[in-house]
């Protein structure tokens, strides 16, 4: 049983995981916090039932019409909303605000849109199965491990390693600087919220077949996802992984030993205590505070 | 009054104010000067309790300052102004001198959630005294006014009254006449002598424009790179070679 | 921001008292709609409290439910096991909820306002977590408790037309404690908190006390208006404490504007009317949440009262 529930915590941080990474990221370019990640997520899997479902398209097209429409919708929220707030330069908590609103707007419309009752993603892979430790394993699982960890590392290099990435980090802690530079600090800024957008839809698209869609689906894993970003330490792609895992083993260890009651209560203990000790996170290093 | 030894301040790699030592006697008016970069800001930030010193210490009126927060400070009887205007904008010229007398006024919770009479009275008196702060310095007109719609200038007069009115035995000035014009600086000059002869409250001026300084101070403390590196009258200052090749060399 | 009390605003406060009595006569053939009112006023107590935290303080608190919850949840249990008079147990469950939020404002307080809110939203995820599957079953887990009428003096609240009466008491009781607040040293410390926290520390107000008493005073409004709550519907249940809770309050502070009297006054009514104007569509409330947040952060972040303020002032602008 513990092998069970030790694949089963890995898989559902890397989840935790994935959307840790779309925080980290538009932090890491914006120097914001969107509570909108979970709910795009949502989106992201409705899209995929209804591509790769209702119309029957490939799996690799329906990925990739979703990346772009989901891509579209991040870069949508950012300027039509975020770059407004901050030029009128309302206090920060007013843009967390807006956000806010913003997921609960899409947790809404997809109910609306897709209805209340929760859908079943059919599954992407011919084989259901895999066997691992003598167990076995949805396949989308195990593939949401490999995707998780492959993306961290795509993210990780973009950020250090190429001049795109490097012209995103300048953006966030210094626009004016940056701009200085001849960076184009609104494209940037757009395009990363874009890709956030884009690491929420392909979190959604696998988690589809392993919980089923809904419209909750997004806010419940959101938070968590959010706390998996300031556990690891906020902005930091390897910190955003290795929340998850933390937060993943954490719950599914919890629910199979004492109970699956005190899992939610378990988790945000963990990120409360975060939040009051170490709010950067295990892996940034201590800020100094104006 | 204010003893200041071997004040040090680490950021990073960078040290911003570089063992530092200091005595103020109270009566005499203080100058602090030196080229852009010096440390001036941050030595106001380290007495007045924004940053805690890397090591040295702080003593004031004979209790030690270090470590304290800023509110503490200001009860120990330290206030400030800032180089870059930190008034409550959107309050009134008057709740802005109000939130300086706060250390002045004693209800508590209790009073203030149910406006008992000595609450009451205490209110009334506060309000009579704020009115004579804003007399002093012959903004009173603007009282009900919004602090951010003042014009400049007299920005600049509310936030050293403000300080002012927490009663303070030392107030410390960062760049007063900044932005100001020749006939202000003039307003500053008398206003800053009388703080010293009426108020009989000793300040620390940080200034750029030299010739108020001279004017004005009675002893000049001058900073470079983080150290200090000369002190004395201004005349002392001003012949000083190391002041001279300070300021040339920064050019 | 400053509002001394002047003749209008005396005016203001009489056709307040005036509507308000007469608000149940009006209703007396609806009692449905007497209870509304009754929602009204509890909820008005709620966010004036929440109000103090928010607008005068300047922090945010995205699970304020919890303290509602708290006040609930703790004067029901409280009377169910112990007995003690309604009257009593509300006013503990309050003081109840008012130590636990100091103590959890204590080190939130430090955090900047994404993390405050991210914590603030774990916070009331764990309390309705407690009150959901509670160590056992104590607080009747997702059926629920059954809890009776309040009495006051011996004299039964067992109508909607009564308890609305002890309400409009109770509101008028909180709106004098936050009005008297506002214009306190106490309040105008916290304001000033809200501009510019860190002169406000240069001018001798200790910043981390401040902020931590508007917890508690918000604490303390949001206990006792959800202890209100419990005894006048006399069922509550963990659906009536959960996320949308907060997001509501939040949205009908914003909506109706901040560190104000009236501000409260506003949001709370529009909203609730609307939460009745939806109810046959109720699948659309958090829709209808969402975008009018959006729309008030947006357009004016003043709330309603921000735009009757800068109407004011543009008619006095054309007047001089």
């Amino acid at each position: 049983m513990l092998i069970t529930l030790f694949v089963s915590g890995i898989v559902l941080g890397c989840i935790y995981g994935i959307v840790a990474l779309g925080y980290s990221l538009i932090y890491k370019a914006s120097g914001l916090m969107s509570f909108a990640q979970g709910d795009l997520m949502t989106v992201g899997a409705y899209l995929g039932i209804t591509f790769y479902s209702y119309m029957k398209l490939p799996f690799f097209i329906s990925i990739i019409l979703i990346g772009v429409i989901m891509f579209f919708l991040g870069m949508g929220i950012e300027r039509g909303v975020i770059r407004r707030l901050r030029r009128k330069g309302v206090e920060p908590i007013y843009v967390v605000l807006a956000t806010i609103a913003i997921s609960f707007i899409i947790q809404n419309g997809c109910q609306k849109v897709w209805g209340p009752v929760m859908l079943n993603f059919p599954s992407i892979f011919k084989t259901s199965t895999i066997q691992l430790f003598g167990r076995n394993f949805q396949t989308e699982s195990i593939f949401t491990v490999i995707a998780s960890f492959t993306i961290m590392a795509i993210l990780q290099f973009f950020m250090k390693k190429t001049k795109a990435g490097t012209a995103m980090r300048a953006s966030a802690m210094d626009p004016i600087a940056a701009k200085a530079c001849g960076i184009n600090v609104n494209i940037t800024t757009g395009l990363t919220w874009g890709c956030a957008g884009c690491t929420a839809a392909l979190a959604g698209v696998l988690m589809g077949p392993l919980y089923g869609v809904f419209s909750t689906l997004g806010s419940q894993i959101g938070t968590k996802g959010f706390a998996a970003a300031v556990i690891g330490g906020y902005g930091n792609f390897v910190g955003s992984i290795v929340g998850g895992l933390i937060l993943g083993l954490l719950e599914t260890l919890t629910s199979g030993y004492i109970s699956s009651n005190y899992r939610d209560i378990i988790s945000y203990t963990v990120l409360i205590l975060f939040l009051f000790i170490r709010p950067w996170g295990l892996f940034n290093e201590r800020t100094i505070k104006n | 009054m204010l003893d200041i030894n071997n004040l040090t301040i680490t950021f990073g790699g960078l040290t911003a104010v570089n063992d530092v030592s200091m005595h103020l006697d109270e009566g005499r008016i203080y100058g602090l000067i030196g080229p852009n970069g010096a440390g001036k800001t941050t030595f106001f930030n380290l007495v007045s309790g924004v940053y805690i010193p890397t090591s040295g210490n702080i003593s004031f009126c004979g209790s030690s300052l270090n470590g304290k927060k800023p509110y503490q400070i200001n009860k120990a009887g330290i206030s400030r102004t800032y180089q870059v205007i930190n008034l409550f904008k959107k309050m009134t010229v008057l709740e802005n001198i109000l939130v300086g007398m706060h250390t002045q006024m004693k209800s508590d919770f209790a009073a203030s959630l149910f406006h008992l009479r000595k609450e009451r009275r205490e209110e009334e008196e506060a309000v009579e005294k704020a009115h004579q702060w804003l007399q002093f310095v012959g903004i009173d007109q603007r009282a009900n006014d919004m602090a951010g719609s003042l014009p400049y200038g007299e920005q600049r007069l509310l936030e050293i009254v403000r300080a002012l009115s927490s009663k303070p035995r030392l107030i410390l000035l960062d760049e007063p006449a900044a932005g100001m014009n020749s006939a202000e600086k003039e307003t500053l000059n008398g206003f800053i002598r009388k703080i010293m002869s009426e108020l009989h409250v000793t300040p620390l001026v940080i200034e750029h424009d030299m010739k108020l300084i001279m004017d004005i101070c009675d002893y000049i403390f001058v900073l470079s790179f983080g150290k200090k590196i000369a002190e004395g009258t201004p005349q002392q200052v001003q012949a000083d070679p190391e002041v001279i090749a300070a300021y040339l060399g920064g050019e | 921001m400053s509002a001394f009390i002047g003749n209008r605003n005396r005016l203001g406060i009489m056709i307040f008292i005036i509507v308000g009595l007469v608000l149940p006569l009006v209703f007396s053939a609806m009692p449905y709609a007497v209870l509304v009112c009754c929602y009204i006023l509890i909820y008005l107590i709620a966010v004036s409290g929440f109000d103090v935290l928010v607008g005068f303080s300047g922090q945010i608190s995205m699970g304020h439910a919890a303290y509602y919850c708290i006040g609930a949840y703790g004067s029901a249990m409280l009377h169910k096991y112990t007995g003690i008079p309604v009257f009593f147990t509300m006013l503990i469950a309050a003081v109840t909820a008012t130590l636990v939020g100091t103590l959890i404002a204590w080190p939130t307080t430090k955090l900047v306002a994404h993390f405050m809110s991210l914590a603030t939203i774990a916070f009331g995820n764990i309390v309705f977590q407690l009150v959901n599957t509670s160590p056992g079953r104590i607080t009747g887990d997702a059926n629920g408790l059954h809890t009776t009428y309040l009495s006051v003096f011996g004299y039964e609240l067992n109508t909607y037309t009564r308890f609305y009466y002890f309400a409009l008491i109770m509101v008028l009781l909180f709106m004098l404690i936050k009005y008297n607040l506002l214009h306190s040293r106490v309040g105008r410390a916290m304001l000033a908190i809200r501009e510019n926290d860190h002169a406000a520390n240069g001018m001798g107000v200790n910043v981390r006390f401040y902020k931590v008493a508007a917890f508690a005073v918000s604490a303390f409004f949001a206990a006792y208006a959800g202890a209100m709550f419990a005894h006048l519907v006399r069922y509550i249940s963990p659906d009536s404490f959960k996320q949308t809770v907060s997001v509501m309050f939040l949205t009908m502070l914003l909506f109706g504007g901040t560190a104000s009297m009236s501000g409260p006054i506003i949001g709370v009514t529009i909203v609730s009317l609307l939460n009745e104007a939806l109810r046959p569509a109720s699948s659309y409330k958090m829709l209808v949440y969402g975008v009018l947040l959006l729309f008030v952060i947006l357009i004016f972040p003043g709330g309603i009262l921000g735009v009757m303020r800068s109407m004011k002032e543009k008619i006095i602008q054309k007047r001089k």
